[in-house]
């Protein structure tokens, strides 16, 4: 299989690209894991750079506990370059551990300092085997984009930081596949999915929740399995966590609304061995919760006609996700899905035909393609869009699920639009996620917002 | 000066000796800068930052009709999704129909590490052209491409027979210098080379006919000035500057930023280039002064009461206007005294600390100081010769006090205010959020749709001053639920333990 988030070979063009490099998916992970000090070794701007990018990108994800400004790096100049920087990365890591308190120190490598040859990951071994907690992962920008920074991370992380486990733990389940700073809602969603996999009996460790600390990760080898919220982001690390630890995995979709949430509960439970009675009585209490919510708000949506034809831009895991509920859920009629993505040909096939599998609606016509000028190209080829004629099968009433970038594409054809994906500069989320039953309220709020602004 | 016949400006820390590591009194930054000595200085702990390409992009990504290629990894340019918010609303004031901002990476990866990433430039530059037909493109170069060997400037110079848009090849290698600020000279030194700087000659019976017409357009020429604007002064700032100007009779026309590719040519039809930020423009306004022997003035930033009557009187003396210029500054002082009362008994005594710009923290210091409040310590992202004069006046009467030359460095800061505890800390974006951490309210050293220059900067300013330090329960209750990431013990030892001479 390609590896499903490293970014293909020569693509020379990238307009406008929805992530950073790997360097900045690494430090974007390593910052929203409590208790992790991530030190940079790079030029004094890698830091600074792909920070701005995560706080425009991610709707306002910022700095957090040592992240932003404030990230310990060695900003290697034309000296260090020249004569190598390892004794800078030596003395860096030294007075990190002097002035920054922190349970785990991870340095992550820039461009430069792997050019010329830094042995980074024997120097973190070196302060490791002095009773040091630091690790290393070599995450220099040309090796790919921020997903598979995520993965490079993770991969680390479950190699050497997960504790081997003598006994797995039955009701312990990790899950992970939002991925930070680069997914908005990767919080909200974690929390939701956490919830409900907790009514199931289970305890989820995401490594990223507010309530949980570095040792959930440590003993994260006892869990009976690993779920990946992605078909193509975690994938990596989750083989990695098989092998090191024997632990399956599953990758699902995120789940967003009742049909989805009810089926990823169904497949958890099948996978973690847990009664299929138990599942039911759950999901039913959940979806008459739903129902009850939407009980209210259907009198405007009925009485208005909200239903409209849907174009959803965005990363592999959430444009799947949103395309699924709005397709099977909420009853409208996406049309396009563009998927921003770098992915490689096997991949994209296989996400076509998972496509395919949503019901209710003709399959939406699905685009691979990194350049947003170039979007609304696809759509034309899909739908005439402008007719001087009377009647015209226009496509209207139109709604554009995409990053702030798709305002443009909107304002075009005349469509409404909802930022759900990076980069997100015109929303800031907290706790807000779409996965799970609550998940899909918000997301129908989000919609509703928009559809009834003007009134 | 001959630098601009090098592909490469040289780095501030050769061509002005430049710092960005010190901490101590300012009358020794002062005598240090004076000596020649502060370049030397290192840290043995740091935190990220910036780089010149930061900066030079921050420049760029407001030329209207580009598109910008940053040409290197993935990652370097994704800080510019933080400027179309920055870049769209920049070109509706100015009149322009605000259109997204475009930039492309040439994605080089590891086989282009080793192979060289020519070949996908030159794809990334046609397709741009052919794709976008813009007036401009802005070949940005960050480290990668700059240790692997590409010729961005051989490969430029030959495509460009063949691209409409003209090429703008920019070196911003982070990596090649400690001072940001270098990234001012590298994108000028883009600008001067590639894009043209004047109208070329009209031909027979063109536009300037008879004698009258070149009376005339000398008049105008004489009356015209060019304002080199900043990143961090937005249109409101630009507005006040005209204002002030046009009082003395002058036209101005504001340059680099959101300027029009195709404007340059005119930029020389100005009798005076008038810079609002030392460290900014030095090397611009050399090279227009040595080539069309325009003059300029270049020793103030019009912030504060004092320094914008200053910067006023710089360019007055310039074009003789100095008695128009004075009633001018009379009157404008008179109106503003009267207006600034309230604020100055809400500000009096409130103790600030002002952390950013080299020159923008000094003049910034000097108004706080204006309102009556009490700057407890300064701390400069690098600092150089055109420092001195300003750091003098800004301490004078207290050659003690703290100061810090900083790219940021977040842990020397934290230190400094758990110190000193200012009521109110003014600060470069991205530093602010640590004053708040520790309860601290904080005013944004800049902010583009704020007014901070000129007369009407220092009312607003007082009035957004004593509006922030009326309820700071954010701060406060923030300050209570979070921890900083720096050891106790930390907090023991001078800010500046970790700078050293190397």
């Amino acid at each position: 299989m390609n590896k499903p988030s490293g970014v293909n070979a020569f693509m020379p063009y990238i307009e406008r690209p929805r992530f950073s490099c790997a360097l900045g998916g690494a430090l974007s992970t390593l910052n929203s894991l409590p208790g992790v000090v991530p030190v940079i070794h790079a030029s004094a701007g890698c830091g600074g750079n792909v920070f701005a990018s995560q706080q425009a990108g991610s709707a306002y994800y910022g700095a957090g506990y040592c992240g932003g400004l404030a990230v310990p790096s060695s900003n290697v100049s034309e000296n260090e370059i020249v004569f190598g920087g390892e004794d800078r990365l030596r003395e860096q890591i030294a007075n990190t551990l002097d002035v920054v308190e922190g349970q785990l120190y991870v340095v992550i490598t820039g461009c430069m300092t792997e050019i010329i040859g830094d042995d980074t990951t024997g120097i973190a071994r070196g302060f490791r085997n002095q009773g040091k907690p630091v690790l290393a992962v070599d995450t220099g920008g040309f090796k790919g984009n921020s997903y598979r920074g995520y993965d490079l991370v993770l991969e680390r992380l479950f190699s050497e930081q997960v504790q081997k486990a003598n006994e797995k733990a039955p009701d312990v389940i990790n899950l992970w596949g939002a991925v930070p700073g680069q997914d908005p809602f990767f919080r909200g969603d974690l929390a939701e999915l956490k919830r409900l996999l907790g009514l199931l009996g289970m305890k989820a460790n995401t490594f990223f929740s507010y309530d949980e600390t570095l040792e959930n990760l440590n003993q994260a080898g006892s869990s009976v399995g690993n779920i990946v919220i992605s078909r193509t982001y975690g994938v990596e690390a989750a083989r990695t966590f098989e092998q090191v630890h024997q632990t399956p995995f599953i990758a699902v979709d995120i789940p967003i609304g009742p049909a989805a949430t009810a089926e990823f509960l169904r497949k958890a439970a099948d996978f973690a061995g847990i009664n299929a009675s138990v599942v039911e009585k759950i999901i039913a209490d959940e979806q008459r919760d739903y129902y009850r919510y939407i009980e209210r708000i259907a009198d405007v949506y009925a009485d208005l006609d909200l239903q409209h034809y849907g174009v959803v831009v965005g990363n592999a895991s959430y444009s799947y996700s949103i395309t699924r509920f709005l397709a099977e859920d909420l009853g409208w009629l996406p049309e396009l899905v563009v998927i921003t993505d770098c992915l490689g040909e096997t991949h994209k096939e296989e996400l076509k035909v998972h496509f395919g599998e949503i019901k209710y609606i003709k399959t939406p016509k699905v685009v691979f393609e990194t350049d947003s000028s170039e979007i609304q190209k696809h759509l034309a080829e899909h739908w005439p869009l402008f007719s001087e004629k009377r009647y015209f099968h226009s496509f209207s009433p139109a709604f554009v699920f995409g990053s702030a970038l798709e305002r443009d594409l909107a304002a075009a054809i005349g469509a409404k639009h909802l930022t759900v994906s990076f980069p997100a500069s015109n929303r800031a989320v907290l706790n807000r996620g779409y996965a799970g039953f609550k998940g899909g309220l918000h997301l129908i709020e989000d919609i509703l917002d928009v559809l009834v602004a003007g009134r | 000066m001959g630098y601009i016949d090098e592909k490469v400006v040289p780095k501030r820390e050769e061509r002005l000796k430049a710092c960005n590591a010190f901490g101590g009194k300012a009358c020794q930054l002062i005598e240090g800068s004076r000596g020649g000595c502060l370049v030397n200085k290192n840290r043995s702990f740091s935190q990220t930052c910036n780089c010149q390409m930061g900066l030079a992009l921050a420049m760029v990504l407001t030329i209207p009709e580009a598109v910008t290629i940053m040409h290197g990894p993935i990652g370097c340019g994704s800080s510019s999704h933080n400027m179309d918010s920055y870049f769209r609303p920049g070109q509706s004031i100015r009149g322009g129909k605000p259109k997204a901002l475009l930039w492309v990476s040439t994605n080089l990866e590891e086989q282009d590490i080793i192979g060289g990433g020519e070949s996908k430039l030159e794809e990334a530059i046609i397709k741009a052209d052919q794709n976008h037909r813009p007036a401009a493109i802005i070949v940005v170069s960050s480290c990668a491409p700059g240790i692997i060997g590409d010729d961005i400037d051989e490969l430029t110079s030959r495509l460009q027979k063949r691209i409409s848009a003209r090429i703008i090849p920019i070196h911003c290698e982070g990596f090649k210098t400690k001072i940001s600020a270098t990234a001012y000279d590298a994108v000028y030194h883009g600008i001067a080379r590639s894009l043209e700087l004047e109208l070329k000659s009209e031909a027979p019976g063109g536009l300037v006919s008879n004698g009258l017409d070149q009376v005339k357009k000398e008049y105008i020429k004489s009356k015209t000035v060019n304002v080199l604007n900043v990143f961090s002064m937005g249109r409101t700032d630009e507005l006040e500057i005209e204002r002030l100007l046009k009082a003395l009779g002058l036209e101005v026309n504001f340059y680099p930023n959101f300027a029009h590719p195709d404007k340059f040519r005119f930029l020389i039809e100005a009798a005076l280039n008038i810079s609002v930020c030392p460290t900014h423009d030095d090397y611009f306004v050399e090279i227009l002064k040595e080539r069309y022997g325009i003059p300029y003035v270049l020793n103030n930033m019009p912030i504060g009461i004092r320094n914008t009557e200053d910067w006023l009187l710089d360019i007055a003396k310039e074009l003789n206007l100095e008695s128009e210029a004075k009633t001018l500054i009379e009157k404008e002082k008179k109106e503003l005294e009267v207006e600034l009362e309230l604020y100055r008994s809400i500000l009096k005594g409130k103790r600030v600390l002002v952390s950013g710009g080299e020159i923008r923290v000094a003049v910034t210091a000097m108004l706080l100081q204006e309102l009556g409040c009490e700057v407890v310590g300064i701390r400069a992202y690098h600092y150089d010769q055109f420092g001195d004069d300003i750091y003098l006046k800004a301490v004078s009467g207290n050659p003690d006090l703290e100061i810090n030359v900083a790219t940021t460095q977040v842990f020397e800061l934290v230190n400094m205010l758990k110190k000193v505890k200012p009521d109110l800390f003014v600060g470069h974006s991205g530093s602010n959020v640590w004053a708040a951490k520790l309860g601290i309210p904080a005013l944004p050293l800049f902010s583009q749709p704020q007014n901070y220059v000129g007369y009407r900067g220092v009312f607003e300013v007082a009035k957004r001053a004593a509006r922030i330090i009326k309820n700071t329960a954010f701060q406060r209750t923030f300050s209570e639920n979070v921890t900083l990431p720096f050891k106790e013990d930390w907090y023991g030892k001078s800010p500046f333990t970790y700078i050293t001479e190397k």
